[in-house]
Formats: structure tokens, C-alpha cells, sequence
């Protein structure tokens, strides 16, 4: 088992376990396996970052854990709680409360201003942060009433991110967050991750392609062919805005 | 090159099935519009011909001219009138029948039998028994929908007073007769087949009973070929005055004629006016399903235009797609249409009696229903078609801009209005596409608007009939003399036990004339002060005959071109036939009255008569009801009774059969344009949202929240829609009643406050049935997908 930054004594710090969790698509000869079996701990509060070429599994576990996708086989516990065993209202729930999303091409909401995206979410929360402090934190405190089709890129992925963290949710699951952005623009969006993580303690699971990134994770974990093929302890976190590719 | 374009037509065929469902949401609303169309000029195209051939087959009169007695030598006078290619003299009276089977008096109109040649005017069709055999004077034949409605054998007696006298007649034979398509009696407003009869008898016991030996009383004309009629009308009124000519007149004025017309100018208005409303509807969901199409297949386009496909190519297959999406509407239609309107023929043939009435769609109407598809396939497909063929493979290979909300309009009025993000999500997106989202209202009002005008009828005749028959005529019976009596016919009526009450009143055969404009209608005098018979306007006030000069109806006056304190000529066509003079002294609209009202003792001065009446409203005792008809039967002076009570269950029961109908179809119409319209651009709009409505599901936005926000738009769209269809509905009826009135009757404008209520139920019904079916899909967004593609 990958016991991801967990404590030698295994205190109950664990936001995830994960146990045997195999995902197959379609049936027969033409059945794919998407994950073959993946067991992990995520420890509250860590910066785990998923590295691995496409198909994978990456993408299936991530899925998995946010609860938009059912398991083939094993078990996701969060603090706990069976995930694998929720029905689609528990899962709708689940990711209300507990799980924000940041996704490649932002899917903001080109009727809403940023500050209204963000609200968008803020208004179905039981405890958010104010809208324009949460896009303060990501650094877009001037770009507050504009509309998504007047920011670039990196703004908008940081508007993203800001809705992500405004409900104050205990796990961050960003998917390929700068694969739509070039090196500049992408540092500043990890940078806004890394800032949300430190300040927050959100426990952040970042997909990526660019093994540069894994740098500024406490953990690494290496995917391919849908299993978990290697794992990092960073002992030293890099600051984003340091990283270039 | 072939196997490309067989490829694109593979693509094409995918294309078709995989928007089937909304393809066959338009198909309903063409097929709606096709069929009515196809129904309608179908009808009309029946009707005519039906119309035509039998007149013609049955050498129906072209004029009509009635007067008191002129010997027989006179016709070949009129024959010789230039225009005139034929002319029958005849009898023509009234009678009043004693029925075994039916409690109160049948009024009847008796007319001579026309010769057994073929070359007699107005002929009649037997359709059972036969004609009467000149040897037994009793035998007569009578209008088939008589025969049936009040279930007479072949071989009844009857007892009758004709002229006056006492008679017994024997029914051998039922006919039609291209005279009596619609046989309305005097006073009626629906043809009472069980208490009104056409009969037909020899000659020469009528002529004996009307001492009329040798004469007659009436003349029936048809005309050359290319004869106007005007010249032949004012001859034939120079000649038959000394004989007491009431005035000539052309078919256009017959009453059976001007219904059968009349119901063939509604179908008219009902092709011209219904099928556009839901082919523009049509027009607008194809436009928008295809817009959206050209929209997701940019890239698609942009990739054919750079393998070197021409623009043309491109362009037919989109014209394809539309003409496949419509075809299906087409076929339906068409089917739709020819079931109504047998359905319909079926209901016209009871309604008019047509010795036939088969209904058949002509190649013309075809045509005009394949035009009328097509008119929606080019007006949707043309903006779609002209911008997939606009654009440039470069562009069209790079995805689309990110929709642009930052117009400050937009922009202020979401914000003001909605009261959350989801709200401003709604509408937002309705403002940004204004074109669109006003063309889905007119849609849905159209739909609203539909069910109200075509909904209110009912309310107005059930309006009408409240009018005439509880308020202005209060009367239990209504009888008509033979011929006008003096007050001792009134004092007769007084005297027979049950009658409670009597209301006299006179109606004297005129021509009301203003400069060159002619009404050719009665004067009616009217009691002051009457209890039975009162003078109500179209508002439900009474009022009262003006103490001075003479009332008029709106519609008179219209057609006389003049107001109160003008002077108007009446030209009497009966008695001393005096020329009045008379100054309008009040114009009133009353559902049933009469062209020109004046006061009894007015209209009796100007005619140098004392105290006449023509017949009188009777109060009766109800439980005297039968001895006071026993007594009405025989008496020789009353030559038609009409109850009050059995008028109004006819009509009752008219409306029942003939427009109960309407309701389900109109109901159906309107919400196939309402699913037509939801459907589609509920479809649309998920197409465009379906990204964000599954990044709002992964954010944890509940199924229902996420519903909300795309119905919820639908929602704006149909409540938007509502005040403008019931206004629109509620104009088209004003604007429909003008086609529906006649010199009979004028029916009220009158819009039951039920009826908007109602049409909002529709509406709202047909909206939500329509939301579950597209809620359905929300519920399975793919939210994986969301995450990974870009728009």
C-alpha cells in the first residue's frame, strides 16, 4: 500500500484510503482497465501530485474520488465514509460539500461575471469565504466584474480555482489545471494552488503531464497502466513561480 | 468525387436520426399547419364543386321574386325580360302542421312541385317514396331532414291549416332541394328540422286552396350566361309591382345560399389565417435546430470547404436536412388533413344537406401544401445554410470565441433582475439571443392565441343566446299570422284560456334605401313598454323603439352609409306598397334584431292601417302548454309558431354536435405548437448548456438546481408568452366575429374569462409534459465528459 505522507504511527490523519480500487470499461474482449487495482493513503493537508501518460488511470482515479464516477471494484474511504458505496444523491452531496474541482478548460460560465461564477457556488455553501476575497486570494481582485470572454487563460483557470476553494472544501481536485496554458500563465495558476493549500489546508490532488510540476508536491505519485507504478516524498516543496517548462 | 458526396449523404442520414426526436417535434407543428391548410382547401374545393354541380344539375334559380297574385299569361312577359333564360312560375305559402310525435305546432313552407320536366327550375332530389300523383291533392313531398327529425313513415297524416283552411295531407316521398341546403325558418338562427318543414304539392290543389287558378305568387329565374342580374331585377320589379312584387332578388340574398357562402368564406379565412401561424412556427424551430447544428459542425464544414468541397455542395446538404426535417410534417399533414376533413365533410353533409358531399383533396391542394412546406424549410434553413456557407475553412477549423455577456444592457438588467446567479444565468442567456428568444414567445403566444380566438366562440354564442332569448325575448310562443290582422285577432289570442299574455307586434316587407345603398329587410314594429319582446343591444341594456322616427340596426346603418338624423326611404313592398320616409333616430346592435325598429303605432300610422299586428309573444300558462297548442294547430289565422324554449334546445343541441369537436382539436393544436416550441428550444439550449450544466453537477449542483436553470429559461419564455397570446387571442376573436355575423344575427364580442384560464392550463400542461421529457436528459449529463472537452 502507498501510504502517502501518512505518519510513521499512522495516526488519523488520513483524508482518503483507498483499497483495491479497479475501474473497467465496457464488457468482454473490447473491456478496458482503467485501474487495476490502486491502494493509497492521502494524508489531510497534502499536495499530491499525479504524474503519468495519457490512459494511465489518472484521470479515472481522480474521477473516482470526486465522485463522478463509479468503481468497478474496492473501496474509497473519506474520513471514513465508503465514497464507492454512495448513491448519486449522496455522490451530489459529497462533491457540494466536500470536493472542489478546477478543470483544463476552466468551464466558467460565460453568462457570469467572476465574481458571479464564484458566487454561483458561494450561494449553495453552508459556510463560503465572500466572493471577492476568495478571488483576492487567487489575485484577481481588479478583474472582479469582468466577464469570462475578457480574461485570458490564466485568468480564468484562476477564477476556476477561486470558485474551487470559496466554499472551503476539505479536498481540491484539479485536472491538467494548466494544460491550456503556456509556462508564465501556468506558474501563476500553481502558484494560486500552492497558496490555497498552505493557507487553508486543502488537500490538493493536481493531474499533470509535466513532470516540472511534481516539484512543488509533498507527494508524487507515478501512474501507468492503470496502477500506481512509483511514488516521491519531496522533502523540500518548490515554490511555483520558481518553475519554468 | 460520387463517394464523397455518398459519404456526405451518410452523414446526412446520421445527422437526420440523431435529431429524430426533435425532427418529429417539427413534423407535428407542419403537420398541424399542412393539415389544417390541406382540411380547408380541401373543404372549400369540395364544398364548391358539391355546390356547383348541384345547383347546376338541379337547375337551382339564379333570382327569386315573390309577390301577392299575377295570372298566369304574365310569365310569358317575364321570359321575355333580355338575360332571362329561363323562368317557372310557382305557389308559395305557409302552413302550420299538427304532428302526432311533436308536442308543438310545425311551422312549414309549402311550395307547388316544380314540373316533371327536366327542364324546371329548382328540382328536387327524392330520396325515398315518390312524387305526388296529381289525382290524390293530399299527397305531399317534404325536406328529408323533416322527415327524419320529426320520424314521419311514408304514408303519415297530416293535419294542416293552410291558407287558413283546414286540410289533411299524406307524406309520400323525401327530398332535397338545392333550395333548402340550409333550411332555416323565419326566426331561427339554426334549422329546427323537427318543428320546421319545406313541402312540396301539386299545383293545382295549392292554386285551389289560395285561389290562385291560373296565377301564381311566385317566380323563380335563371339567368343567361354572363347575366349580371342588376337589370334584369329592376325589370322584373317595373313588371311584377301591380302585382304586388315584394322585390326581386339574386341568390346571393337567398338564405340557404348565403350560409352555404358564407361557411365557405370561413373555411377561406381559416386557410388563409391558421396555416401560417404554425408554419412561421415551423419555420423557426427548423431555423434553430439548424443553426445550432451549423454551429457544432464549424469545424465539420471548415474541414470539407479545405478538402476542396464546393460551397454549393455544402450548401444543398444542410437544404436537405431541413427538407428531410419537414417531410415527415409533410406526409403527416397531408394524412392529418384529409382525415379532418372527411371528418368534417361528414359533419357539413348534416349540417348542409347535399344530396352528396364527397370529400376530396385535389391535385391543387396538394400543391399548396407542399408549397406551404416548403415555405418554412427555405425561411429556417436560409440564415443557417448562408452562414455555414460563409464561412471560411480557416475560421471555421478554429473553435468558436467564448460567448461574449459583457454588453452593459445585458449586463445591468440580469443583475437587477435576478435575484441569484442561476436566475441571471436564465437571463442572461435569453438576452443575449433576443431575436431567438422573441421569435420562441411569438411561438408559444401564438399557441395561447389560438386557443383563446378559437376558444371564444362558444362563450359569445352562449352570450348571444343569453341575450336574444332571456333578456330580449322572454316570450313562452311567438306566433305569425298568414296575413296581417286587425285587433281582434288580438283580443282572440287574449281570449284563449292559458295565455297569460300578449305582446303584439307588425312586420312590414320593405326595401330601406339611402341614396344608392339598399337593405332589403322589414320594418318591425315593436310594442313600447313590452314585458315579452324587449329591445336589448348587443351590451345587454334594454332599450325601447325611439317615441319618433325609426331605430336601425349597426349593421343597417353601416351599409346605409348614415347616422342618427339622417333620413332613410322604406319602400314598402306590401299593402298600399308606401314610400316612407323616416328619420334614424337611434342605431343599436341586438344580437337578433331586426334591420329597422319603430314604434307599433308608428309603423301602423305611416301605412295608413289601423291596429294591426303580424303576430304577437305569447306568455302561457306551462301547465295549459297543450291545450294552447291544440288551439294554435287549428287555428286558421297563424301560419307559424315558434317556441322559445324548443329554439333554444335546438340550438343548444346544434352546437353540442357541430362544435363540441372543436374544443379537442383546437386544444390539440395549440399544444402540439406549445411542444413544438419547448421541445425544441429546451433541446437547443441543453446543446449549448450541456457543458456548463455538467460543470455546475460537478461543482454539486443538485439535479434540480441544474433543471431550474435550463427549464427555468422555458419557463420566462411561456410566462413571457401568456399575456401577449390571451391579448392576441382576444383580437383575433374581434376580428373573427366581423366574418361570423350576418343580417341574422350578430354575435356578441364576448371573451368568457374561463377561457384565457384555460388556455393557460394548456399551455401550461403541454410546457411542463414537455419540461419532463427534457429533464430527463439533464438528469444524465455526462459529467466526465465535461471535464475533459472544451466547447
Amino acid at each position: 500500500m502507498s501510504r502517502l505522507a501518512s505518519q510513521a504511527d499512522g495516526e488519523p490523519e488520513a483524508i482518503f484510503r483507498v483499497d483495491g480500487l479497479t475501474k473497467v470499461y465496457g464488457e468482454g474482449e473490447s473491456a478496458v482497465h482503467a485501474l487495476r487495482g490502486v491502494d493509497l493513503v492521502a494524508r489531510q493537508g497534502a499536495m499530491i501530485v499525479l504524474l503519468g501518460p495519457s490512459g494511465s488511470g489518472k484521470s479515472t482515479l481522480l474521477n473516482i474520488l470526486g465522485g463522478l464516477d463509479h468503481a468497478s471494484a474496492g473501496h474509497v474511504w473519506f474520513h471514513g465514509n465508503d465514497v464507492t458505496a454512495f448513491g448519486d444523491d449522496a455522490l451530489t452531496e459529497y462533491r457540494r460539500r466536500s470536493v472542489g474541482f478546477v478543470f483544463q478548460f476552466y468551464n466558467l460560465v460565460a453568462s457570469l461575471t467572476a465574481r458571479e461564477n464564484v458566487s454561483l457556488i458561494t450561494e449553495i455553501s453552508d459556510n463560503p469565504m465572500d466572493p471577492a476575497e476568495a478571488l483576492a486570494l487567487v489575485g484577481l481582485e481588479a478583474r472582479l466584474d469582468h466577464f469570462p470572454a475578457q480574461l485570458s487563460g490564466g485568468e480564468q483557470q484562476r477564477v476556476a480555482i477561486a470558485r474551487a476553494i470559496a466554499k472551503r472544501p476539505e479536498v481540491l481536485l484539479c485536472d491538467e489545471p494548466t494544460g491550456a496554458l503556456d509556462s508564465q500563465t501556468g506558474t501563476r495558476v500553481l502558484a494560486a494552488l500552492d497558496t490555497v493549500n498552505r493557507e487553508f489546508g486543502t488537500t490538493t490532488f493536481i493531474i499533470t503531464h509535466n513532470a516540472v510540476i511534481a516539484d512543488m508536491a509533498d507527494e508524487v505519485l507515478l501512474f501507468g497502466d492503470g496502477r500506481i507504478t512509483g511514488q516521491r516524498h519531496n522533502q523540500v516543496r518548490a515554490a511555483p513561480l520558481g518553475l519554468s517548462w | 468525387m460520387s463517394f464523397l458526396r455518398s459519404t456526405l449523404t451518410v452523414k446526412l442520414m446520421r445527422d437526420f436520426w440523431r435529431l429524430r426526436s426533435q425532427a418529429v417535434a417539427i413534423a407535428l407543428v407542419i403537420a398541424a399547419g399542412v393539415g389544417t391548410m390541406v382540411m380547408a382547401v380541401g373543404l372549400i374545393g369540395s364544398m364548391s364543386a358539391t355546390r356547383d354541380t348541384y345547383y347546376d344539375q338541379y337547375r337551382f334559380a339564379d333570382m327569386f321574386a315573390p309577390l301577392v297574385r299575377a295570372p298566369e299569361t304574365l310569365m310569358a312577359k317575364i321570359r321575355m325580360l333580355p338575360g332571362v333564360a329561363a323562368a317557372d312560375s310557382r305557389i308559395t305559402t305557409r302552413a302550420t302542421l299538427d304532428l302526432p310525435l311533436v308536442m308543438e305546432p310545425v311551422t312549414a313552407r309549402v311550395h307547388s312541385l316544380p314540373a316533371a320536366s327536366p327542364s324546371a327550375l329548382n328540382r328536387l332530389v327524392l330520396r325515398a317514396g315518390r312524387y305526388p300523383n296529381p289525382r290524390h291533392p293530399e299527397e305531399v313531398v317534404a325536406n328529408e331532414a323533416f322527415v327524419r327529425a320529426a320520424g314521419l313513415p311514408l304514408g303519415a297524416r297530416m293535419k294542416a291549416v293552410l291558407y287558413g283552411k283546414q286540410v289533411d295531407l299524406r307524406l309520400v316521398g323525401a327530398v332535397l332541394s338545392p333550395e333548402y341546403v340550409y333550411a332555416l325558418a323565419p326566426g331561427q338562427i339554426f334549422p329546427d328540422n323537427r318543428r320546421s318543414a319545406v313541402l312540396w304539392m301539386d299545383r293545382e290543389p295549392l292554386a285551389a286552396a289560395l285561389n290562385l287558378n291560373q296565377a301564381f305568387n311566385d317566380v323563380v329565374i335563371r339567368l343567361s350566361p354572363g347575366e349580371g342580374g342588376k337589370e334584369v331585377e329592376r325589370r322584373l320589379d317595373i313588371l311584377l309591382a301591380p302585382y304586388g312584387g315584394a322585390g326581386a332578388y339574386p341568390r346571393a340574398q337567398q338564405i340557404s345560399d348565403r350560409f352555404v357562402t358564407n361557411e365557405i368564406d370561413q373555411l377561406t379565412t381559416m386557410a388563409t389565417l391558421m396555416p401560417p401561424i404554425f408554419l412561421l412556427v415551423a419555420a423557426f424551430l427548423l431555423n434553430i435546430v439548424l443553426s445550432r447544428l451549423v454551429d457544432t459542425e464549424r469545424e465539420v464544414i471548415g474541414l470539407l470547404k479545405a478538402f476542396g468541397f464546393p460551397v454549393r455542395a455544402i450548401m444543398l446538404h444542410y437544404i436537405v436536412l431541413a427538407i428531410l426535417l419537414s417531410l415527415g410534417g409533410l406526409a403527416l399533414g397531408i394524412a392529418l388533413g384529409a382525415w379532418l376533413g372527411r371528418g368534417m365533410a361528414g359533419i357539413y353533409q348534416n349540417f348542409f344537406t347535399f344530396p352528396f358531399l364527397r370529400f376530396r383533396i385535389d391535385a391543387t391542394a396538394y400543391l399548396v401544401a407542399l408549397a406551404a412546406t416548403l415555405v418554412p424549410v427555405m425561411l429556417g434553413a436560409a440564415t443557417a445554410v448562408w452562414r455555414a456557407a460563409r464561412l471560411a475553412p480557416a475560421d471555421a477549423m478554429r473553435p468558436e470565441a467564448p460567448a461574449d455577456y459583457s454588453g452593459v444592457a445585458v449586463t445591468r438588467l440580469a443583475a437587477a433582475l435576478g435575484p441569484d446567479e442561476p436566475s441571471r444565468i436564465i437571463i442572461r442567456g435569453l438576452l443575449r439571443r433576443p431575436i431567438r428568444s422573441v421569435l420562441a414567445i411569438l411561438g408559444l403566444a401564438a399557441a395561447t392565441m389560438l386557443y383563446v380566438a378559437s376558444m371564444s366562440p362558444n362563450g359569445s354564442m352562449d352570450r348571444m343566446i343569453d341575450l336574444g332569448f332571456s333578456r330580449a325575448d322572454r316570450s313562452d310562443l311567438a306566433v305569425a299570422f298568414a296575413e296581417p290582422r286587425d285587433a281582434h285577432a288580438f283580443h282572440e289570442l287574449e281570449r284563449i284560456p292559458g295565455i297569460l299574455n300578449v305582446q303584439p307586434f307588425r312586420t312590414v316587407g320593405a326595401r330601406i334605401r339611402s341614396r344608392h345603398h339598399e337593405v332589403r329587410d322589414g320594418l318591425v314594429g315593436v310594442e313600447q313598454r313590452g314585458d315579452l319582446s324587449r329591445v336589448v343591444d348587443i351590451e345587454g341594456r334594454t332599450s325601447e323603439a325611439p317615441p319618433v322616427g325609426v331605430m336601425l340596426s349597426g349593421r343597417t346603418a353601416r351599409i346605409l352609409d348614415v347616422g342618427v338624423g339622417d333620413l332613410v326611404e322604406a319602400l314598402v313592398t306590401e299593402g298600399e306598397r308606401p314610400a316612407l320616409r323616416m328619420r334614424v333616430t337611434a342605431i343599436l346592435d341586438s344580437p337578433f334584431g331586426g334591420a329597422a325598429t319603430l314604434d307599433r303605432a308608428i309603423l301602423n300610422q305611416a301605412m295608413r292601417e289601423g291596429d294591426v299586428l303580424s303576430g304577437a309573444y305569447l306568455q302561457v300558462d306551462k301547465a295549459a302548454l297543450p291545450q294552447v297548442y291544440a288551439r294554435l294547430k287549428a287555428s286558421p289565422m297563424i301560419a307559424g309558431v315558434t317556441a322559445r324554449e324548443a329554439t333554444l334546445r335546438t340550438i343548444g343541441e346544434t352546437i353540442e354536435e357541430n362544435f363540441s369537436i372543436q374544443t379537442y382539436f383546437y386544444t390539440g393544436l395549440a399544444m402540439l405548437v406549445v411542444v413544438g416550441v419547448i421541445y425544441n428550444s429546451a433541446r437547443i439550449s441543453l446543446s449549448e448548456r450541456a457543458r456548463d450544466l455538467a460543470s455546475l453537477r460537478v461543482l454539486g449542483f443538485r439535479r434540480g438546481e441544474v433543471a431550474f436553470i435550463l427549464l427555468g429559461e422555458q419557463a420566462v419564455l411561456v410566462l413571457v408568452s401568456l399575456p401577449f397570446g390571451i391579448w392576441a387571442g382576444i383580437e383575433l376573436w374581434r376580428f373573427l366575429i366581423g366574418q361570423f355575423n350576418t343580417e341574422l344575427f350578430t354575435i356578441p364580442f364576448f371573451v368568457d374569462p374561463r377561457v384565457p384560464a384555460q388556455g393557460v392550463l394548456v399551455v401550461a400542461i403541454a410546457a411542463a409534459a414537455t419540461a419532463f421529457l427534457v429533464r430527463r436528459r439533464v438528469d444524465r449529463l455526462d459529467l466526465v465528459r465535461a471535464l475533459k472537452t472544451r466547447e
